[in-house]
Parts: C-alpha cells; sequence; structure tokens
C-alpha cells in the first residue's frame, strides 16, 4: 500500500494570498512555471552561447590538457609576512570595531563598522546611539560596497587629462591667491549638516564674501521646510514622535520604508506595534497614497489616491476637523473647488477624522515632502487642532542657514555671474531639474571643479575633475537626526586618494591639506564645550557621539496669519478628468541614482514590485486598461510593454508594470535609473526620468493623456515574486485584534494546524521514518520573526548579503530565477475578491527554516548538508557535488545554487566559463568576510543562522571557560545579521533551550506558529501572526478580517482527515 | 569454420584479470599512500630567509612559545613574530651574523621578512588556535617536537581524519592548561593520558564539534 500525501486544499471561500496577477488568474503558463524546482530555463545551458555540445567538448580538451600538467603538480609555495613593527590594536585575525556615521541628507546615520586587518566588512548600526539602537537601512549596509566599488574615479584629471595630485594641489594655490573678494565664485553641493562644513562656509563668506553658496538635492525637502518656517518661524526643526502616537495618518509618505531616516521611523513606529498579549494595545495606521509602499503595507486602512488629490482630501479633513481660525475661511472656499475636483470616499475621510480626534493629543499627520508647501502647511495646522504639539509633533531649535537653490545658482550662471564653479559631490548633469539644462550652462562656466566619487555624467568638461573620497575614508561629523553630534572617522586610509570636500574648502582658505582629523577637532573643541579636550576627544571617537547633544526642545507655536498669507496663493486642485499625473519617487534602492553602480542594490528585489535591475513606470489594472493594455497578455511574461510620456517636448520610454492597489490615472516613476555612465552594474539599468522633472513640479506633474503612449515595443524585466508561491499553504497568518481578543490562538488553529492539535493521542505529531543524531549541544538555536512589526523594509537581505559573502548575478540571471539571496522578503497580496483594487498586502521574511527533520538532509547522497548538535541544518560547501536534489525537496525553496562562479567571473560572460578572465577586482575581495567561505560554482548555499557567527561566540566562551565547565554561551550575547540590521527588532534569534532567551520567551506566545508544521518537518523559525487593528466604523472596516472566524472554526468540515489520505491505489 | 583465434588465446581473459588486479592493486595503494596528506605534507621543510632554530631559542634558552607567537591564546591565528619583536634581542645579540643579515635589511627598509608557510589550513577550513590552547591542547599535538627543530617541518599529517582522530577522542590530547605550552610535559607517575585526558574531558565538559561540519567549515 503506498501512502499518498496530499496537501490540504486551498480554503473555497475567505481571503486568496497572492503575489502576482498571474497567480491570481491561475493562468496555465504560471501553474508550469510554479511546478519546477527551479524556474523555468533556470537548470538549463539554454541560450546560444555555450551549447551543451560545446560544452561537453571543450571539458574533453580540458581534461586531457589537465593531464598533461600533472607533472607541475607541486605544493605552492605560499608566504607568510607579518609587519616589520607591530600595529597598535591590530591582531592578526581578529577585527576590529569603529564608530563612525554614514553622512546622509537631513541627518547622519550612526554606524560602527567592522574591520578586519585595516578592511572595513561590515556596517551596523551604533548600538549605544538612541536613534540607531543598532539598526540600519538598506543603504547604511551597502555603503560598503560603494566604497570598494572597482568603478570609482581613480585619477585627477584636468581637461580629461591624467593628472596628479601635485598638480591640482597647485592649481588650487594659485586660484585662492587670485580670488580676491570671491567674485565669480560659486559652489553647489549635496546637503549634509556636518558643523565642520558649516564653520569652512562661514569662513569662507568672510574671506570671499562674494561667493555663491549652492545646496542642491533632487530629493530634498524643501517644501515642507518652507511650509514650516511658514507655520512656525524660522529656524524650527520639526519631529514626529510616532512611539508617542495612538493614531496616526499618513499622507503620501513612505516613512516605513525608504524615505530619510526610515530607520528612527520604523523604530518608533514599531515599539507601538509590538503586541505580546491580546491585554496589549497597538496603534493605528491611516494610509493615504498613490501607489502600494511599505507603509501601505502596514496601514491597518488605506486608501489610493492620486498624489496630486492628496491636497484636496488634506482640505476636507482640515474642514472636517476644524483648524486654526485665520485659515477656517480660506479652507472652506478651497473646499468648494476641491469637492468640485476630487472624488473619494467621504464616510471614509469621516470616521478616521473622529478617531484622530478621539485621542487627542496621541494622534498626528504626517505627509510626505513631496507635498507642495501649502498641503504640509495645512497638516501642520491639523496637528495644531489635534492637539499634537509637544507630544506627539515636537520642535527643536535649529541654525541650519540658507544656501540658494540650483534654480537661483543656474540664474547667475545665465547673467556670467560665475567663473569659477565648485561642484562637489552630487552629479547636477544628470538629476538636475530639465528646464534648466545644466549640462550646457555647466558648459558655459570657464573653470568647473568638480569633487565626485565617479567620472560620471558631471566629469564630461570640466576644468578639474577631482576623485572624491568616501565617507569610510574621511574625518567628517555630522548631526543625526535627533541632533546629536556624531563623529565621521575614516577606516582605511582612501583606496584611490581621492580628497574630501572639507580637504577643497579647507584648501581654498588657505590651509594645507590636513592628514588627520585637524578641521574636526577644531569644531569639536567648540561643540565639546570647555571639555579636558584629549579625554573628550576620544570619547567622541569611541562612542560615535557626543553625549546629550541632542537637540534642545523648542515650543511649538501655529502662526495662522502667516499661514493664511501664504496659502492664499499657492493651493490648487486638479481634477485627473483627461489626464494622468505622473508622480515621480526616489528609488527603494538607488535613491536619487547616486548608488546605480552598486550591486548589492541593483540586484535587490523592491518590496512591493520585486523588480531588480530595472525601474518601471507603475499603473492600476484600470490604467493600463485605458492605455489599451490587454491586462490578461500582460500576465506570465517577462517581456513587457513599454510607454511613451511626454512632457513638454521631452520623452522618455520607459517599460510598464501593472501595480495592485495603484490609483487610477496615476503612473509612478522611481527615479534614479538609466545613467549615462560606463559602470559595469550601472550600465544599461533602467530609464532615467530626470528629464520629465522641472523646477516648478518636482514630484509630480498632471498632463494630458494624449502625451502617454503605448509604443508596442517590449522590454525584459528581472522580477523575482513569481519564483516562490505560497498556494494556500497558509504561511502567512493575520488576524484583526478584535479575533485575537476572542482566540488568542487563532494562528495555531488556523488551516491545518488545527488538525494536528486534535489528534486523539495527544502529541499531536506525525512520526519521524528517520534516525536523528541526538540534538544534545548545551545551546540550541532557533529563531522568531514577528510579522507585526516587519515592515519588509530589505535592510535585512542586504546585511546578510554583505555578511554572507553572497554574490550577485545579474539581470539574465535573475530573469532565469537564480537570484542568490539567503533571504528573501515574501511580498503577498490579499484579497476576497480577485477583481478588489484594493487588495492588502503583508510581508514575510523567508530565509532557511533549519527544519530539525529537514527534508534536504535526507536526499542528499554526499551528506554535504547534515544536522548539527545544537539544531543546525548545516551546509559543507567543501563536500557539496551540485545534484540540487535538496533544493529540490525543500519545502520552502530557500537553498541557492551557484549555477556559475559568479565570485570569479565578470556577469555578463558568465556563459563562457572557463574561456573568459578569472578572479574578481581587488577591491571587491577586500570587502569579503574572512571568516566565510566564498563559495564557488557548483555548490550549493543557504542560510546558515551565521554559523561563523555562532562559532565565535562559542569559541570565545570556551576560552573564556578554559579550565573550567563554564561553556554554556551567555544568553543573547550575539546576533546574527538579519537581526541585528532589523530597525523593527522583527528578527530575535537565540538559544531555545534557555528559558530566559528573547527568543524563547517570543516562541512561548500563542500568536507564534510554525510553517507547514503539519508536514512535521519541526523547523527552528517560527513566525508571529500578523496583527490588524481596524476601527469598527470605518467603511472598509470588514476587509481584514473578512474570512478569519471561518478559517479558524470551519477547519473540522473543510481539513478534516486530509493530512495523510491512505489508499491502495497506486502501490 | 577455421579457428580464427590460436589456442593460446584461451588464457587471454585470465591474463586480462591478473593484469587488472595487480594494475589496479598497485594505482590503489600508490594513491593511497602517496596521494594522502600523510606522505605529501608530513617532512615538508622548505628553505626559510632565515634558518631559525627553535631549538636554540626554546630548548636552550628556555623562550616561551608565547613570547613570539603572541597573540596564539586570544586569536585564531597564531601570529608569526614582526620584525620588531625578532630586534628586541637581536639588536644586541648576535648582531654581526650574516644568517640575520635578512632581518636588518627587513628592519632597515620596512619591508616585511617573507617566511615560508609550512602549515597550511585549506580556504574552507576554519581552525582557531585560541581555543585550543585555552582548553589543554598543546602546541605539541598538531605541531610536533618544535622545540627541539633546529628548521621546522611538518610534523603531522593535518588530514580531515587526522583532525577527527582527536575530536573523536579528545583525552589522548588533553592535559593541565599552564602545561601546553610545555612542549617536553609527561603525565605524572602513576598516571598515563588516558587517566589525566578522561578527567579532564569530564570536568571542562570538553565536546569538541565531531558531526557538526559546521565547527571548522563555514
Amino acid at each position: 500500500m503506498k501512502k499518498i500525501f496530499q496537501h490540504p486544499p486551498e480554503p473555497v471561500n475567505g481571503k486568496k494570498y497572492w503575489q502576482s496577477l498571474d497567480q491570481l488568474a491561475d493562468t496555465p503558463e504560471f501553474r508550469q512555471k510554479l511546478e519546477r524546482e527551479f524556474p523555468a530555463g533556470a537548470d538549463e545551458l539554454n541560450s546560444s552561447d555555450v551549447s551543451r555540445r560545446s560544452f561537453i567538448k571543450l571539458m574533453g580538451a580540458s581534461t586531457a590538457l589537465a593531464g598533461l600538467s600533472l607533472g607541475a603538480c607541486r605544493r605552492p609555495e605560499k608566504h607568510l609576512v607579518p609587519f616589520t613593527k607591530s600595529a597598535e590594536w591590530s591582531i592578526p585575525g581578529k577585527p576590529l570595531f569603529y564608530a563612525t556615521s554614514m553622512p546622509h541628507r537631513r541627518g547622519a546615520q550612526p554606524l560602527v563598522v567592522t574591520t578586519h586587518d585595516g578592511r572595513p566588512t561590515k556596517i551596523e548600526g551604533n548600538p549605544y546611539h538612541p536613534s540607531s539602537g543598532g539598526a540600519t537601512g538598506t543603504f547604511a549596509q551597502s555603503s560598503l560596497l560603494d566604497m570598494y566599488d572597482p568603478d570609482r574615479s581613480r585619477f585627477f584629471r584636468n581637461r580629461g587629462q591624467e593628472s596628479d595630485e601635485k598638480a591640482f594641489d597647485a592649481y588650487l594655490t594659485k586660484l585662492t591667491a587670485g580670488l580676491g573678494s570671491g567674485d565669480g565664485l560659486a559652489f553647489l553641493l549635496e546637503e549634509n549638516n556636518s558643523p565642520t562644513r558649516e564653520r569652512l562656509r562661514q569662513e569662507i563668506a568672510k574671506k570671499y564674501p562674494q561667493a555663491l553658496w549652492a545646496v542642491y538635492e533632487p530629493l530634498g525637502a524643501d517644501a515642507s521646510a518652507e511650509a514650516h518656517s511658514k507655520a512656525f518661524g524660522d529656524g524650527v526643526k520639526v519631529t514626529a514622535k510616532l512611539e508617542n502616537a495612538d493614531v496616526i495618518l499618513a499622507l503620501d509618505t513612505d516613512f516605513l520604508g525608504c524615505e530619510e531616516g526610515s530607520v528612527e521611523g520604523i523604530k518608533a513606529f514599531s515599539a507601538r506595534r509590538r503586541v505580546n498579549s491580546p491585554e496589549d494595545k497597538m496603534n493605528r495606521l491611516y494610509v493615504v497614497e498613490n501607489r502600494y509602499t511599505v507603509t501601505g503595507g502596514m496601514a491597518d486602512h488605506r486608501m489610493r489616491l492620486p498624489v496630486s488629490q492628496i491636497g484636496a482630501f488634506v482640505v476636507a479633513l482640515a474642514d472636517k476637523i476644524g483648524i486654526d481660525a485665520a485659515l477656517s475661511g480660506q479652507v472652506k472656499t478651497l473646499l468648494g473647488s476641491a469637492k468640485a475636483a476630487v472624488k473619494f470616499d467621504e464616510r471614509w475621510l469621516d470616521e478616521m477624522a473622529k478617531d484622530l480626534v478621539a485621542s487627542k493629543g496621541k494622534s498626528i499627520v504626517i505627509v510626505g515632502a513631496r507635498q507642495p508647501a501649502a498641503v504640509q502647511l495645512l497638516v501642520a495646522a491639523i496637528n495644531g487642532a489635534l492637539g499634537s504639539f509637544d507630544k506627539t509633533l515636537v520642535g527643536s531649535a535649529s541654525d541650519e542657514k540658507p544656501a540658494l537653490s540650483i534654480g537661483e545658482l543656474a540664474a547667475q550662471i545665465q547673467n556670467k555671474k560665475v567663473t569659477t564653479l565648485f561642484i562637489l559631490g552630487g552629479n547636477p548633469v544628470y538629476n538636475a531639474p530639465a528646464d534648466l539644462d545644466w549640462a550646457t550652462l555647466q558648459k558655459s562656466v570657464p573653470s568647473v571643479i568638480r569633487l565626485g566619487l565617479h567620472e560620471d555624467e558631471t566629469s564630461n568638461r570640466v576644468l578639474w575633475h577631482v576623485p572624491a573620497a568616501h565617507f569610510l575614508e574621511t574625518w567628517s561629523d555630522g548631526f543625526a537626526t535627533d541632533g546629536s553630534y556624531v563623529s565621521v572617522q575614516p577606516m582605511i586610509l582612501p583606496l584611490f586618494g581621492g580628497w574630501s570636500e572639507l580637504d577643497i574648502l579647507a584648501k581654498l582658505l588657505g590651509m594645507p591639506k590636513s592628514q588627520g582629523p585637524e578641521l574636526v577637532q577644531d569644531t569639536f573643541r567648540v561643540m565639546a564645550n570647555g571639555a579636558d579636550f584629549n579625554t573628550a576627544w576620544n570619547k567622541f571617537l569611541h562612542d560615535g557621539f557626543l553625549k546629550d547633544s541632542a537637540l534642545k526642545p523648542r515650543d511649538l507655536t501655529f502662526n495662522g496669519t502667516a499661514a493664511a498669507a501664504f496659502l492664499e496663493q499657492n493651493t490648487s486642485n486638479q481634477s485627473l478628468e483627461g489626464a494622468f499625473e505622473i508622480v515621480f519617487t526616489g528609488d527603494s534602492k538607488m535613491d536619487d541614482g547616486r548608488y546605480a553602480n552598486n550591486g548589492w542594490l541593483q540586484e535587490l528585489p523592491d518590496p512591493i514590485t520585486k523588480l531588480t535591475w530595472d525601474n518601471a513606470a507603475l499603473v492600476s489594472v484600470a490604467t493600463a486598461a485605458s492605455l489599451g493594455m490587454d491586462v490578461k497578455k500582460h500576465l506570465g511574461t517577462q517581456d513587457f510593454d513599454t510607454l511613451e510620456i511626454a512632457i513638454d517636448e521631452r520623452k522618455i520610454e520607459i517599460p510598464v508594470l501593472i501595480a495592485p492597489g495603484h490609483a487610477d490615472n496615476s503612473i509612478t516613476i522611481p527615479l534614479g535609473y538609466g545613467r549615462g555612465f560606463e559602470g559595469r552594474i550601472a550600465k544599461g539599468a533602467g530609464v532615467n526620468a530626470y528629464p520629465l522633472r522641472t523646477t516648478g513640479k518636482p514630484y509630480f506633474a498632471v498632463i494630458k493623456k494624449e502625451n502617454v503612449k503605448r509604443t508596442g515595443n517590449l522590454h525584459r524585466l528581472a522580477i523575482t515574486q513569481d519564483h516562490h508561491v505560497m498556494e494556500g499553504r497558509a504561511l502567512v497568518r493575520e488576524a484583526t485584534m478584535e479575533t485575537y481578543k476572542e482566540t488568542p490562538d487563532f494562528a495555531k488553529k488556523m488551516w491545518m494546524d488545527a488538525e494536528i492539535q486534535r489528534k486523539p493521542n495527544g502529541d499531536g505529531n506525525n512520526v519521524s521514518l528517520y534516525n536523528h543524531p541526538p540534538l544534545d549541544a548545551l545551546n540550541q538555536w532557533g529563531m522568531a520573526i514577528d510579522l507585526n512589526t516587519c515592515t519588509g523594509c530589505n535592510a535585512c537581505v542586504i546585511a546578510c548579503q554583505s555578511e554572507n559573502n553572497i554574490p550577485i548575478v545579474g539581470k539574465e540571471q535573475v530573469v532565469n530565477g537564480r537570484s542568490m539571496h539567503w533571504i528573501r522578503n515574501d511580498r503577498y497580496f490579499a484579497s476576497t475578491d480577485e477583481n478588489d483594487p484594493d487588495p492588502e498586502m503583508v510581508m514575510q521574511p523567508m530565509m532557511c527554516q533549519q527544519c530539525e527533520n529537514a527534508p534536504c538532509e535526507t536526499v542528499c547522497p554526499v551528506n554535504a548538508t547534515v544536522h548539527s548538535t545544537d539544531g543546525l541544518n548545516v551546509m559543507a560547501y567543501n563536500r557539496c557535488i551540485g545534484t540540487r536534489y535538496c533544493a529540490n525537496n525543500c519545502p520552502f525553496k530557500v537553498r541557492r545554487f551557484n549555477f556559475f562562479d559568479y565570485q570569479q567571473r565578470p556577469l555578463d560572460k558568465l556563459k563562457l566559463g572557463p574561456l573568459t578572465e578569472k578572479g574578481s577586482p581587488d577591491t571587491l575581495k577586500m570587502q569579503k568576510n574572512p571568516n566565510v567561505t566564498v563559495r564557488m560554482r557548483g555548490v550549493m548555499e543557504k542560510c546558515t543562522f551565521c554559523v561563523q557567527r555562532i562559532q565565535e561566540a562559542r569559541i570565545a566562551t570556551k576560552v573564556k571557560a578554559g579550565a573550567s565547565d563554564d561553556v554554556s554561551i551567555k544568553v543573547d550575547s550575539f546576533q546574527v545579521a538579519c537581526q541585528q540590521a532589523c530597525p523593527a527588532e522583527a528578527i530575535v534569534f537565540g538559544d531555545i533551550a534557555n528559558a530566559d532567551s528573547k527568543v524563547s520567551k517570543l516562541k512561548a506566545q500563542n500568536k507564534n506558529y510554525r510553517l507547514l508544521e503539519y508536514l512535521n518537518v519541526n523547523t527552528r523559525v517560527s513566525y508571529l501572526a500578523r496583527l490588524r487593528n481596524p476601527n469598527p466604523a470605518m467603511p472598509d472596516a470588514a476587509k481584514p478580517g473578512a474570512f478569519e472566524k471561518d478559517l479558524i472554526h470551519a477547519e473540522e468540515e473543510k481539513h478534516g482527515a486530509a493530512i495523510i489520505n491512505t489508499t491502495g491505489g497506486e502501490a | 569454420m577455421a579457428n580464427f583465434f590460436p589456442r593460446s588465446s584461451n588464457w587471454l581473459p585470465l591474463k586480462v584479470l591478473v593484469c587488472v588486479i595487480v594494475l589496479g592493486t598497485t594505482v590503489t595503494v600508490g594513491v593511497g599512500y602517496y596521494f594522502t596528506p600523510k606522505y605529501t605534507r608530513v617532512g615538508y621543510q622548505p628553505i626559510q630567509p632565515i634558518p631559525f632554530p627553535h631549538d636554540v631559542h626554546v630548548k636552550q634558552l628556555g623562550m616561551d612559545c608565547r613570547y613570539c607567537h603572541s597573540f596564539v591564546e586570544v586569536a585564531a591565528h597564531s601570529n608569526v613574530p614582526n620584525t620588531q619583536v625578532c630586534m628586541n634581542c637581536h639588536s644586541q645579540v648576535q648582531k654581526g651574523n650574516p644568517k640575520l643579515q635578512p632581518l636588518y635589511d627587513s628592519w632597515q627598509t620596512g619591508k616585511p621578512i617573507e617566511w615560508v608557510q609550512i602549515h597550511k589550513t585549506p580556504d574552507f577550513v576554519f581552525f582557531n588556535h585560541s581555543v585550543h590552547v585555552n582548553r589543554g591542547v598543546s602546541c605539541v599535538s598538531c605541531h610536533g617536537k618544535i622545540n627541539e627543530m633546529p628548521v621546522v617541518y611538518h610534523h603531522e599529517s593535518h588530514s580531515m581524519s587526522w583532525c577527527l582522530d582527536c575530536h573523536r577522542a579528545p583525552e589522548n590530547a588533553l592535559r593541565p592548561t599552564e602545561q601546553v605550552f610545555n612542549l617536553d610535559w609527561q603525565p605524572p607517575a602513576g598516571k598515563t593520558q588516558m587517566d589525566i585526558g578522561l578527567q579532564l574531558k569530564h570536568d571542562w565538559k570538553v565536546q569538541p564539534p565531531v558531526e557538526s561540519c559546521a565547527g571548522c567549515h563555514r
């Protein structure tokens, strides 16, 4: 008799979870794709480069040659090369940790960098700094690879000719002598709040009073700065305190996603989202946005609304809540025109407004920096009416000095007022507003001196191009988002001899180029305010920040009259009748384009679209239909239609992607792609959307429908979302707070799990057929992931990649489904009706589940994957022969195979194998973690629970124990890479044999569940079910909880005896 | 029909079989002996830039291993001393010795001495010195009696099975931690290595990784 195993069927009614529109439509092509071990083509050499036949020929030839060379098979002579003199603190093979921070617009990110023998290899957050708490985001994690980028600029160039530092130094000296009062001198810089830079700026203003100082950030927050200065007066910085908020309304802001300060945002938000028992309370999040963002995915209620209509929504909300008397008259007038132009669900707004008002003082409205200043101003007024000031919204004094905008600088250039222009950082030729025509302007300036990490668009036709030093190579300083003074110190000498912007500014002031921290020390002397300098300075470098230097709070008072005067001239509401709005967003990976040559980021799937190596215009299903696209034809393909979009004669052609949950008549285009510079990664990735962007309409533009056309061309996109789907196996479980209160252990009663626990013999689990080695080590490793706080921000993915030497594989290989990430964020949409344009969204990080009864282990013919006594499913790379049986048998599809020598060969010549050059650039080798094997072609790999960190902890414990028996690793004494990076603290790793560990406490919670428990795989990773906190009065309140009660209670009829169906059929 | 093959060819299969067996055995034995670390590694004694005599420094002068290999107790690597450490003494001692010329050259030029590596673990093996020497495994267990070597050579095979022999039965190597760097240590009279090893293994909860590949391969 043969046992035929049957997975439980997907419930007939109830919510469906789906990853892509293909899956929802369940096309035959999709079915076929799904049932393969790897996606089609992943396990085949099916391109024309090398056929299987010629491959065998080559193999034969090389084997024969190998025989000839056997005679030369000698032990290679290797050398041990010690220093001549001991280097301070250096112990060969031991890492050192230094505090620093990553300068970024609107605030530096405090970091701790791991260096191995002088090479920075890993970036973590600074655990001592209150606003970081040890967490990091994707940008900070991957900035390491930016430093090692082999395409970085290596030479000083004078009019394109290779020159050297000395010649440039001499040029600057000569220039300084003839500058006079600075007439014709101008600077264009990136936003950076370094007080040392500010100090040098002041000195330059003193020495050269005529000099112009402009700052440009393509994704800047000029509108909100303007609105805040109108509302609260100059010199006030406003910060949201989300940790104090019970009810949050987020308008067109991805504060949990890629936007500035998201690490702090996630930290504060998740602090109020962590629910340990049904008695706990959690916050409620309303989101109004045009496209699905990570923030929208966390929402309890979400409304899709075009970006250009959010202003109308705010006006209606202001009217509903009743704001500052000076403004209310204007609001009434505005409301009339808003209502005429914009339609949305009034009841949604009413009930939400009631909820906001009901928790006065504990509610907050936040709005994206992309909205016009008038909208920002109204939101500030609404917050005033909600009593948020000094509670959920706090002000602090700030002394940021105004600078010229790039438009003002352009006007000066046009008037021939600028003769010497310093472009320090940034890339205006690529990303300046298109109407300025910056490339031509720049050519009209006689001497342009450009400091840049790459020789890119802006470096063309400049007088001097100067290689910039990366922030990991320079001395500097800055302010974190909480205003505390943080240090930036070099981890390594500039790899390519670059200069920092401070070096150039100092040089212009007649100082010699500093070799150390002198410039920053001068600033620090003032900051530290009289403390003993050496002690204070050393502590500053050690801690990474100056204690108690956070900005002092300042009371917020709303200036109604100033606001009213401003509002008068600045609001408009547009109907999208016969029009499309084009929305420009910063990309979740490329930011404004600065990370375009960073392979980790290019290959990182976008949190929502799962798109890699490209950008695409996002549209809703309805908009796609109105553009004449056949939505059904769109499914199951890798080749996507392209659109031609024209604004004022400027055109771009961009592939289009149908995005569930997108607002109609709205087209979202991520910026930062299509770089015109020949980096090995950036080249050919995506489409540049900056040509559509103008000074007046930086974030969205409303254009006539005729200006958007289908071209009929197709473009291939590498999307990872379909590679892994759930197939109704209840991998994600969620419920509303209400259900959780009624049935605290709902997660254990859902779907098949209910079946397991109802078995009469009590133990409930199936029996394993295999004998396993005993799990008898002192520490047993496990992990719990809280789906309720996980936003899907992807920080863990990059952290894992940088910790574990995971290669990138290139666009073509991603299309073939061969991406190598050990941890992936599965994004599911959920809806009860497949035509619902408003699906919900859930995220689930997925890595090796470390099954105790691991299906992969039993099929390995060479015992390359076995179980360790501390419960890890370990992988011995040197033993693996690449049969891929394990991947085939893995129910979670988390094993990754090195189909090619990704670490050794250029990505565009992978298939040529031994016929192409071998070896990766030296700088990339320097980044590798020396404690993790760099895997070669033909080897299977997967998440190891960062076994190198476990072993390090174990060895440290044993070394400390010495001649004693104190060999148990101290509870929660180390973290794995994904856990350490996670700003939401959603990933918790630890010793499950110790009841005091954080992970044991989480696993003891009743909403803890394990994946595929009914298969008895006994996973060591478990998940805490997602909770939603809908407002019962809202019109869409029924949605989150739809059918979940059915799922919990109706188990018996649906899945009765479905676990193992014994039939004699096919024996 | 004529006989195509001569009568002698009846023996051919047997001859072939004997040849195959003889050849097969020779190859197997040959590979088993010559291609294993026991043959390829043990005895490897390359010419060093300076013929550093461990016997003089340790046996005659009584220096401790850790004077030069200073980080062996804290790091995975047991470091080779840098020029500065050598110069601590040799700026005075044996000053004119021509054999020491590479050392003085290095000190003068700042270019390190390139010692030829003798003991090398493959890249996929993560061996850690500190955990061994802190838990009662002496240098002598893996390197032999270095203190008696005029020029160092590879003493043990360092093959995986050799590692596992000890990891399966650590009692054969354990000794009191204060005797780890005493390469001439013998168990006190009346006790065998086994007595002491078993006692220590129990007292210190010594459990080296055996089937857990990740202990050494990461």
